[in-house]
């Protein structure tokens, strides 16, 4: 209704005098939580030995995603910490030459540690944590390290092959459909992952990407969602997409849906498989720890299920007893190290053994990983 | 395979409508010798109105009217600078496109990210249960069919009544049309006031029923492939429309290419629109008998009355 | 109506030099509303955004850093434009000046030689100018609108670079990212000041800052590009005027255009990516409008439009302001001052109305 809108920004009262101050008032209510909402405000400078946190990320924190989830890590730190932490936080930074002037005024603002949230921060954050070496920096998905700079990744392919068998127990067409950013090692293990799972369960697997080359593209994301479903695809996984759009055409269409990075049941009530849930809360508050006991050294970090770093979230109802049993038992081989989802032997596109028989793959090759197992459809693009 | 086909003809219909929209109505502004390259903006502000709207009050008419009404506002201002204060269009069209952008991710901040129904696929009854012809025509919701509808209007505006040819009047010399006695301002302002508000119902349609979510950045340069579709179909609307629905073809194609295991340079089919357009507008700005019967003599010319 | 609009005869001086600073002003009192509508105190916001950057050397050297393109784009824009030959397309000619250089810097990766530079200099200058010499081909031989031109071009260069850096010019050792290997030191430009990111590609917004004065004031090209462009029924008879006016406009705003995209990843970047310009082949416009399009006021605007760039990222982190103000500071800049514009030239004057 329109009289909800009218009194959502101008709330009615009696007199025009009363009615121009609530309106101003309520004008910047809504205007502040605005601002709240988008920049975390910072508070002025207070004492001496609070210890001040940057946190610089490359999209706004909004209700799920990637900086959601790193916006959970810094809400874990202060929950932890409480008083002695205080938080400056960013969103929406986009990677380019502005991102190192933020890091330097975060700096100039006496930050005590920065969180880096994006992997285009890199080489940014390397040369501003060569200037300021008393300033300790955590960076999301990089792989270059100083003694005040570590990185974190998670082992989201421990999560992904899971979710995969369950993928493949729930498929009646046989044919999964993925919606991929970009083809970097981290997405390729992924694909390969949640393959290799739904072949566990079921042999006649075969897998169709498109490939977006955004990190954020709601419209495209959706659109390439219905070609899967139009293609026979009745699992669709979205890989690294930021917005709830590819869940919600699969709740809306009724084919079953797998994300990442946050919980999208939400969205997705009757449809969502799983979510595979990403928590930074423990590595945070143990890097923050170290910092402030000044034991801080930069180190890669990737976490999986055995960290609480990765972890399946909302499991559809529709699974039996007997799958769930299945799928449970995986993770608690995962986490205690006895199953490697990348277990050989595993055979690529063309044919070739990439992995021989009673072999694993190692983190080194897994960092790196640019091939795509049998029964994936499209080739990487060139 | 018959359901591939159909598929990508109704998706295309769809992918479509936000373009067919906003292509339009800058079909008709720039009719009139207007150029208004605020489109982006335009469409980002109807985006952002349409949804915060619906989504308070839960209704979908309430969000696409204020959207349209946001961006004709947004489009007055714009009217007022290029036609009482003068200015150049080319320059207020940027400064108002930014300005729109800017406005909306304040407008739609507190629903970053976060989703709504989406408007429902009419139900027309046996016409819907037609095989091939039914999914592909008869099972949209209804902006869809208002799109089409707005478009086969302007057309018929444009060609066939006594106001087309007056638009097209002041279009081709705005002194000329004064002189015989055309309120030349005063049709240029509610060109680009409606023009506005098509734009706005393009936006609102991108939130409100095509992804249907707001997130900053949702537009994504759609605007710009607005300004040369009006272009790509001669400023006429019916091949303005056979230029979004080929647009929206190619961009599902594409994706739907991807999945059947093909590579192809997904660049170069970004790109594929812009190369089209420019080679279009090449073809048709050397025949001079062409441009005169469709490009408007007086775009992007500030006309002065007083002078 | 008691008043009416009259032309000038001859745009008065003192109009063009109160205009812009109106135009300021009223941005500031529409900012303030902003603001406070925000729930922040204005005069911290104003603080932050216009004071804040110059209160440091890096703050100072961030701004410098952001008036070399915009400077060097303007400037070049401003001479097409005072030849009403509307290149928008800016954005695109920077890409791809970025791009050629940026091929250049990687083919000779391990080279030092002193040449590497000033090559790849001449190499994006000539990429741009190139690519709006395309616009200019078709406007002239076709008669294809510049602007609609101009502007697609932009679109298909940034296609093109996203092709180049998902493939050709990726960095085949940085794990599959849609990036190019770092440039070699041979390939960037020198600091100018310690501390700072500004680097020597400012002096060549600078020098060209001059020439375009020189172009524009002292010498005859620069009057009959005016002739031409601002009385194109005139310098039609009098020969090729107008085409020489759409060649030499579009050629000298994409030379520079190339030449900014060169400083860029030769500067602050050192890398070829998908995001090298945050788009100021389009805030360059608003620049060359905003300097009165006179190669002295430019050099203002350029500052001015720096500084809220800088501003608004530091006022992001110190005042917690929304990301966006940066835009909306933009527009409504170049909207009150077009809409001020209109009194340069045009005065009010009061009808008598006599009985």
């Amino acid at each position: 209704m329109l009289l909800s809108f009218l009194t959502f920004y101008f709330p009615i009262q009696q007199s025009l005098e009363e009615v121009m101050k609530t309106w101003i008032k309520s004008a910047r209510t809504i205007a502040w939580s605005l601002a709240t909402a988008l920049t975390i405000g910072t508070a002025p400078a207070q004492a001496q030995d609070v210890f001040k946190i940057g946190y610089i990320y490359p999209s706004p924190a909004g209700d799920v995603g990637w900086a959601h989830e790193l916006d959970r890590g810094r809400l874990a730190i202060e929950e932890k910490f409480g008083d002695k932490v205080e938080s400056v936080v960013v969103e929406n930074i986009p990677e380019g030459p502005d991102a190192a002037r933020i890091m330097n005024q975060m700096a100039a603002q006496g930050v005590d540690m920065m969180m880096l949230g994006s992997f285009g921060y890199m080489n940014d954050g390397l040369k501003t944590a060569k200037r300021y070496s008393d300033i300790d920096f955590i960076h999301a998905s990089g792989y270059k390290l100083l003694d005040n700079l570590g990185n974190f990744q998670t082992r989201n392919y421990e999560a992904a092959y899971v979710a995969g068998m369950g993928a493949g127990f729930v498929t009646e067409t046989n044919t999964i459909g993925m919606v991929a950013a970009y083809a970097i090692p981290e997405v390729v293990g992924l694909i390969n992952a949640f393959t290799l799972g739904a072949q566990a369960t079921n042999a006649d697997i075969s897998v169709k990407v498109v490939w977006l080359n955004s990190w954020f593209d709601p419209s495209k994301a959706q659109e390439s969602a219905r070609s899967l479903m139009a293609q026979q695809s009745d699992v669709i996984f979205s890989i690294y997409q930021d917005t709830p759009s590819v869940v919600s055409v699969a709740e809306e269409e009724g084919v079953y849906v797998v994300n990442t990075s946050s919980d999208m049941k939400q969205y997705a009530s009757n449809q969502l498989l799983v979510s595979l849930q990403i928590s930074w809360a423990d590595y945070f508050i143990e890097q923050v720890q170290a910092s402030m006991d000044d034991t801080f050294v930069g180190s890669a970090f990737w976490g999986g299920m055995a960290d609480n770093a990765v972890s399946m979230a909302s499991w559809s109802d529709d699974l039996s007893a007997e799958q769930r049993a299945t799928l449970d038992s995986t993770v608690a081989r995962i986490s205690s190290g006895e199953f490697h989802p990348f277990q050989g032997p595993v055979i690529d596109q063309a044919g070739d053994e990439k992995i021989a028989e009673g072999d694993t793959l190692a983190d080194g090759d897994l960092l790196a990983i640019s091939w795509l197992v049998k029964g994936v459809e499209t080739q990487l693009p060139k | 395979m018959l359901d591939s086909v159909i598929f990508l003809l109704a998706s295309t219909l769809a992918a479509a409508t936000p373009l067919l929209f906003a292509a339009v109505g800058e079909a008709v502004v720039e009719k009139t010798g207007v150029l208004n390259l605020s489109i982006e903006g335009m469409m980002a502000i109807g985006a952002a109105t349409g949804f915060v709207v619906a989504t308070l009050s839960g209704s979908y008419v309430q969000g696409f009217a204020m959207a349209a009404i946001a961006s004709a506002l947004l489009s007055a201002v714009f009217a007022g600078l290029v036609l009482t204060f003068l200015a150049n269009q080319v320059a207020a069209g940027l400064a108002i496109g930014i300005l729109g952008l800017g406005l909306s991710v304040l407008i739609g901040k507190e629903f970053e990210g976060t989703t709504i129904i989406p408007l429902q696929d009419l139900d027309l009854g046996t016409l819907s249960e037609l095989p091939f012809i039914g999914p592909v025509l008869f099972s949209h919701d209804v902006m869809v069919y208002v799109g089409m509808a707005t478009v086969i209007v302007c057309w018929w505006v444009l060609s066939h009544t006594r106001l087309g040819l007056i638009i097209r009047a002041v279009g081709e010399s705005p002194s000329a049309a004064a002189t015989i006695g055309y309120p030349v301002l005063l049709i240029r302002l509610l060109a680009i006031v409606f023009g506005g508000a098509m734009a706005g119902l393009g936006g609102a349609y991108l939130t409100l029923a095509y992804t249907p979510l707001w997130a900053e950045g949702l537009v994504a340069g759609r605007g710009w492939i607005v300004v040369a579709l009006v272009v790509f179909g001669m400023w006429r609307p019916l091949r303005i429309a056979i230029g979004a629905y080929l647009f929206g073809a190619v961009s599902l194609l594409e994706l739907f290419i991807q999945g059947q295991g093909y590579a192809i340079p997904s660049q170069l089919m970004s790109a594929m629109p812009y190369i089209i357009t420019i080679t279009v507008l090449a073809v048709i700005s050397r025949n001079p008998r062409l441009i005169r019967l469709n490009h408007p003599a007086s775009l992007g010319q500030t006309y002065n009355k007083s002078a | 109506m008691p008043y009416r609009l009259v032309a000038r005869t001859e745009p008065s001086l003192r109009a063009q030099l109160l205009v812009p600073l109106a135009a300021i002003l009223l941005t500031l009192l529409a900012g303030s509303l902003l603001f406070t509508l925000l729930g922040k105190n204005a005069l911290d916001a104003f603080y932050a955004f216009f004071i804040e950057p110059l209160t440091t050397r890096y703050g100072i050297g961030e701004v410098l850093l952001k008036m070399g393109p915009l400077l060097l784009i303007a400037q070049g824009l401003a001479i097409g434009f005072r030849a009403r030959v509307w290149n928008i397309g800016a954005e695109g000619q920077l890409l791809v000046g970025a791009i050629a250089a940026g091929a250049l810097a990687l083919h000779f990766e391990s080279s030092d030689s002193v040449w590497l530079l000033p090559a790849m200099i001449c190499a994006g200058t000539l990429a741009g100018a190139a690519w709006a010499g395309i616009a200019a081909w078709l406007r002239t031989s076709c008669n294809a609108n510049e602007i609609l031109v101009t502007f697609m071009l932009s679109s298909i260069a940034l296609q093109l670079l996203y092709y180049l850096v998902s493939g050709p010019l990726r960095d085949p050792m940085g794990m599959s990212f849609p990036q190019s290997a770092l440039f070699g030191d041979a390939a960037m430009f020198a600091p100018l000041m310690d501390n700072t990111r500004v680097n020597t590609s400012l002096l060549l917004a600078l020098i060209a800052s001059l020439v375009a004065w020189i172009f524009v004031q002292r010498s005859m090209p620069g009057f009959k590009l005016l002739v031409g462009g601002q009385a194109p029924e005139a310098a039609r008879y009098a020969g090729f005027a107008q085409k020489r006016a759409v060649w030499i406009g579009l050629l000298i705003g994409g030379a520079a255009a190339g030449m900014a995209g060169v400083g860029e990843v030769a500067g602050p970047l050192g890398l070829l990516q998908r995001s090298i310009s945050p788009g100021y082949g389009f805030a360059a416009i608003i620049v060359a409008f905003l300097g009165g399009l006179h190669p002295i006021g430019i050099v203002f605007a350029a500052f001015f439009m720096a500084l809220i760039y800088v501003g608004g990222d530091m006022s992001l982190v110190s005042v917690g302001l929304p990301n966006s103000s940066t835009t909306i500071f933009q527009g409504m800049l170049l909207v009150f001052y077009l809409a001020c514009f209109l009194f340069a030239h045009h005065r009010l004057q009061r009808i008598e109305i006599k009985r």
